[in-house]
């Protein structure tokens, strides 16, 4: 295993070295880098020139230049990086800080959204076979997979940004026509998503359209969308809602791991629900209040860590016969009840966010990172971020969201089709164990490294994105400097993207290795 | 059964966690997350670099628009355009015309933002940057500009004093070559010219805060003392002191984020820089210390880079901006003619666009070498077709513009039409051409290489006009775009001919100087005519109005008789703003929208929450 790693590690150095070189020579000579000098305002246009050439050693031919900035380069490994400085004389260190931020929040969030999302409409899709539904997520992927992005982020900005505070705005009421088509598109989807029997299908669909018209409406009535709160005469009881999210979390988790079958993960994964929402009020006044507590990033984190931990704990103290399926109910369930709990925090600072003298009322932004100026508590800095990140984020997701959700679909399909799950059928096994034990996991496999390759082709992609959206991400950093024949910010570019592509890649066959017992690394 | 045990004691914890949390309301509800203060934010395409604007490094209208906001001046442009004396920040007076002598005074009371008085040393520190009065001769700063950014290093050799003002000894502050006097209360100079310049009202103001400079490059801590030893070098010409401010004065003042030291940020306007984000924005709130009548009523500009000018449509659309001046072209027009709530205005803009042929250093050498080839190019350039299908959706009325030195309307601009010749090339004459560039020696395929904005759709498109055009008389016109185009203009072997606007910044007579002359500073086509620069110096020396015109309109008939170039039109503008702001007068000089930033006032839709 180590000596895999310690030997993909050196292959990926050889690599990066050998596309550095490419890189640097083929920017080298993309231009010519005196173009830029200013005849009229230098008197002396040929000592300009010659201290041009002294300064970026323009007289070494661009190939051995390249071990001139590679030097630079390899400081690094003794704690001096020396990216070099840009035309606008900053050191690029400095500039790839700023954008790599930016960037990563970017392609991480679309990322990881993509990624659930695809795999689990990919799955559903595959489950459902030749259904409405399964055609009607194949007609819509194709779709956006063949999108351009350009166009979509202009579009997105229209709807997704313009319309959507238009609406806003206008007090934030749903029309009853856009009522009528959401809920019977929802109980469609619905009514082909589970199956069955007409009977059943249309008990679906009434039940799912109720419900959805339901929701709806309230919304709708009560100015949910300005003021995203459930409140009965005045009092926020949002913790009836988010209590309710914390027990669907676990008797959904609880269905998916171990079934109903026997009682105690349904117990375990309930009280840890519970716990989620009896720690909801405490924890308003203590650790998400800022003027109680300073929150941060890390912070946050850590505490995503430590719920998780204290979930597992939880099932590994009474989990009795069925621990190990406990344990993880117990964690999934922490992790989605702390999840609802900060999705509550940030929904109660939409109303003042979206009031404020900088927003007001059309939160969703169409340019940039953040707001300007906006001062604020940790919980509207985020809010902030991710209205910023919203169009951005949709437009790099549907692209790769499409990718995802076909191979995951193709590759579940495959395995469903193989002998061991027929005979896992067979032996009697119920479909749930067939398909979450069986077969969830190899078919995740071929996706593991789809993923990671997809990784290294986002932050290609957010070169665009990052343009339309007015975001300074390494797309810009990138653009900027091959516009000007400027190497220094295209190699710091080309050597991050380029080493994550690398490391993904390795993560990818490690993710291989440690899914399929089959493949072993040595 | 324990899970009835398990069901109870959950539903008991629930209620109780309910009914806490309906007694008592969600902490941080509202208002206490949130800290605000009124604010506009305005679209600019480009971000602001540098807070000295007289440096050859820091010319441009991104700095200026910002610099004309944090610092007071003498006199502005308002919107007719006319110039206009601001007397709250000070005066000025014509002592005499032969010599020529003029007192400036900044009034008592002004001061910096940072409490220090603005005086006399800041004026005499202006003198001695501007004039480069004190510049070492013969110093080759070429050596020491950083061949990357054009800015200047700080490593001048010892006792080198070099500021890079572009100044000349036959123009503007270059013609004051004595050390300027104080007057005894320390608020005026006197600026006694060798010889007479037609725009000395144009040529002074009150500059870059000497305190600052003195306690950066001497090391001085007290704001007076520092501000005294500025002034003690100067009278004294102490060239070691010199060296040190001149290279301060240079690179001190650039900067692409929020500087460290924020002392460089001090400002005699009526707004201060407060926040600056590479690439993003820049922050400008108002400056508590400002006393002149130019109160600014919005208490936080905001200039939002945004490049794009449909992004920037979208974002005036959205509110992500409320005010923007996007380079006007059909689709910005279409788009902002659907908006409601927006106010939209068109007009002229100062700026004319042209094509300017290279003379010498160009891409294909020699290509342009002769009249007849440069003629023959001229005769090509389809101007009213451009004016046709790219100006007039804009701005009904647009006309070709026919002069290089006047604003069309101004007076002398139909005179020196009707005199220059120019009606030779208002249609385009295909025959002639293919003549003259076969009397040039020229084959047919000659490659002319343009120099235009890339990113400028327009330019693009006016780009693919003259393609056709010249393709029809044997010329292949190449494309030489760069997004990066200014700092291309006047590079040798870098094009052959150049599609850029010249926008003008004031109405000086001796706007056209620059151009024209030998070595001119904006003179990028290594255009040399004695003629020509005859005519300028007389004209720089002009005092009476007809003569003056008489002059400019000589210009006009040279350039047309060399082939210099060719103007095309006046840029149509357009600038849009929300129901967030009113009292928006756009100029057409620079700095456009900005002039009249002190009118600008905040409507009751622009919530103020404190």
């Amino acid at each position: 295993m180590a000596t895999f790693i310690i030997r993909r590690l050196i292959a990926a150095i050889l690599i990066l070295l050998a596309a550095t070189f490419l890189v640097y020579n083929m920017v080298a000579l993309s231009g010519d880098p005196l173009e830029d000098l200013r005849g009229s305002q230098a008197p002396n246009v040929q000592q300009l020139i010659e201290a041009r050439i002294r300064l970026l050693h323009l007289d070494v031919p661009p190939p051995l230049r390249y071990f001139i900035w590679l030097s630079g380069i390899g400081g690094c490994f003794i704690g001096q990086c020396d990216f070099g400085f840009t035309i606008q004389q900053q050191p690029v260190v400095v500039l790839l800080e700023a954008a790599m931020g930016q960037t990563i929040q970017l392609v991480t969030i679309s990322n990881v959204v993509a990624i659930i999302l695809g795999i689990v409409i990919g799955i559903t899709t595959a489950l459902r076979q030749y259904s409405a539904y399964d055609y009607g997520i194949t007609f819509v992927s194709f779709l956006f997979f063949s999108l351009p992005i350009f166009w979509v982020a202009v579009l997105l900005k229209e709807f997704g940004a313009i319309g959507l505070n238009d609406f806003l705005q206008d007090g934030g009421t749903v029309s009853p026509v856009f009522i009528v088509v959401f809920t019977v598109i929802t109980g469609l989807i619905w009514a082909s998503l589970i199956g069955g029997d007409l009977k059943r299908k249309a008990a679906t669909f009434a039940i799912s359209g109720v419900a959805t018209a339901g929701v709806l409406v309230y919304m709708s009535s009560t100015g949910w969308f300005l003021d995203p709160r459930f409140r009965i005469g005045g009092a926020d009881l949002s913790i009836v809602i988010v209590g309710a999210f914390m027990i669907a979390a676990a008797v959904g988790v609880t269905a998916i791991l171990s079934g109903f079958k026997r009682k105690r993960p349904l117990i375990i994964g309930l009280a840890v629900a519970l716990l989620g929402i009896v720690l909801y009020v405490p924890l308003q006044y203590t650790l998400l209040n800022p003027s109680a507590f300073v929150m941060s990033i890390p912070f946050l984190l850590l505490l995503a860590v430590v719920t998780v931990l204290v979930g597992v704990g939880i099932g590994w103290l009474f989990g009795g016969e069925q621990r190990s399926q406990a344990m993880k109910i117990g964690g999934w369930v922490a992790f989605l009840s702390g999840f609802v709990i900060i999705v509550d925090r940030i929904q109660q600072v939409w109303m003042p966010y979206s009031e404020s003298g900088r927003i007001r009322g059309r939160p969703i932004a169409t340019i940039g990172a953040t707001t300007p100026n906006l001062d604020g508590s940790f919980w509207v800095l985020s809010l902030d971020t991710l209205t910023h990140l919203l169009l951005p984020s949709i437009a790099l997701l549907l692209i790769s969201f499409a990718g995802f959700t076909r191979y995951t679909r193709a590759s579940l399909l495959e395995v469903l089709n193989q002998d061991y799950i027929r005979t896992a059928r067979a032996k009697g096994l119920t479909e749930r164990t067939v398909v979450v034990r069986h077969a969830f996991r190899n078919a995740l496999i071929p996706i593991a490294t789809i993923i990671a390759f997809d990784i290294a082709g986002l932050i290609g992609g957010a070169v665009i994105t990052e343009r339309v959206f007015g975001w300074n991400g390494m797309g810009t950093l990138f653009q900027t400097g091959l516009d000007r024949t400027d190497p220094n910010p295209v190699m710091a570019f080309f050597i991050v993207t380029g080493a994550l592509a690398l490391l993904f890649n390795l993560i990818a066959d490690l993710a291989y290795a440690a899914l399929d017992p089959r493949i072993r690394v040595s | 059964m324990r899970i009835n045990r398990f069901a109870v004691g959950g539903a008991a914890l629930a209620v109780g966690a309910l009914a806490l949390s309906a007694c008592t309301p969600t902490p941080g509800g509202s208002g206490e997350e949130i800290v605000e203060g009124s604010s506009i934010t305005v679209a600019w395409n480009q971000p602001f670099y540098s807070a000295n604007g007289n440096t050859s490094f820091g010319n441009a209208t991104a700095n200026n628009n910002i610099n004309y906001m944090t610092y007071g001046g003498f006199n502005f442009y308002d919107s007719t355009p006319e110039l206009q004396q601001d007397e709250s920040f000070g005066t000025y007076e014509l002592l005499s015309d032969d010599p020529l002598q003029v007192q400036y005074t900044i009034n008592e009371g002004v001061q910096w933002s940072d409490g220090v008085a603005v005086d006399s040393a800041d004026m005499l520190l202006n003198w001695a940057a501007l004039s480069g009065f004190y510049n070492t001769e013969d110093f080759d700063a070429a050596e020491f500009q950083d061949p990357e950014t054009g800015e200047f290093t700080t490593e001048f050799p010892e006792n080198t004093v070099f500021f890079d003002s572009g100044a000349s000894p036959t123009e503007g502050l270059g013609l004051v070559q004595e050390v300027p006097e104080v007057n005894e209360d320390g608020r005026g100079v006197q600026l006694n010219y060798s010889s007479f310049y037609v725009d000395w009202e144009l040529a002074f103001q009150a500059g870059l805060p000497a305190h600052v400079i003195g306690q950066q490059a001497l090391g001085i801590e007290d704001p007076q003392e520092a501000k005294d030893a500025v002034v003690t070098a100067i009278q004294d010409g102490d060239t070691e002191a010199l060296s040190a401010i001149s290279a301060f004065w240079n690179n001190g003042f650039n900067f692409t984020e929020m500087p460290e030291d924020e002392s460089i940020l001090v400002s005699s306007g009526p707004y201060q820089i407060t926040d600056f984000v590479l690439n993003d924005y820049i922050t400008l709130s108002a400056n508590e210390n400002y006393v002149g009548d130019h109160q600014p009523q919005v208490e936080q500009v905001t200039v939002r880079f945004i490049t794009d000018p449909l992004a920037a449509v979208q974002a005036l659309q959205n509110g992500d901006v409320d005010v923007i001046a996007p380079q006007a072209t059909a689709d910005v027009r279409q788009q902002l003619d659907s908006l409601d709530g927006i106010t939209v205005q068109y007009g002229d803009d100062a700026t004319y666009e042209h094509v300017d042929l290279q003379f010498d250093q160009s891409r294909n050498p020699g290509v342009f070498s002769t009249l007849e080839a440069r003629q023959s190019f001229l005769h090509t350039i389809p101007r009213q077709e451009i004016v046709d299908t790219l100006i007039v959706p804009l701005n009904p009325e647009a006309t070709t513009r026919d002069s290089a030195v006047f604003l069309p309307g101004a007076e002398g601009y139909d005179d020196s039409v009707a005199a220059s010749g120019v009606d030779a090339y208002a249609e385009v004459d295909i025959e002639q051409a293919i003549a003259l560039r076969e009397q040039a020696g020229l084959a047919e395929g000659t490659e002319v290489c343009l120099l235009f904005a890339s990113t400028n759709p327009r330019r693009v498109q006016e780009f693919q006009l003259m393609q056709q055009s010249a393709a029809l008389a044997g010329w292949n016109l190449t494309d030489c775009s760069s997004p990066e185009w200014g700092g291309l203009l006047g590079t040798p072997g870098a094009y052959d001919a150049s599609l850029f606007g010249w926008q003008s910044t004031s109405l000086g007579v001796a706007a056209a100087g620059p151009n024209f002359s030998t070595d001119g500073i904006n003179n990028m086509s290594f255009y040399s005519n004695p003629e020509m620069d005859e005519v300028i110096t007389q004209l720089n020396g002009e005092a009476d109005p007809a003569e003056q015109l008489r002059l400019q309109q000589e210009i006009d008939r040279i350039l047309i008789e060399d082939a210099f170039g060719i103007t095309i039109f006046q840029f149509p503008a357009v600038s849009a703003w929300s129901d967030r702001i009113t009292g928006l007068d756009p100029s057409p000089l620079a700095p456009t929208i900005f002039w009249n930033i002190w009118d600008w006032e905040p409507t009751e839709t622009n919530v103020t929450e404190s």
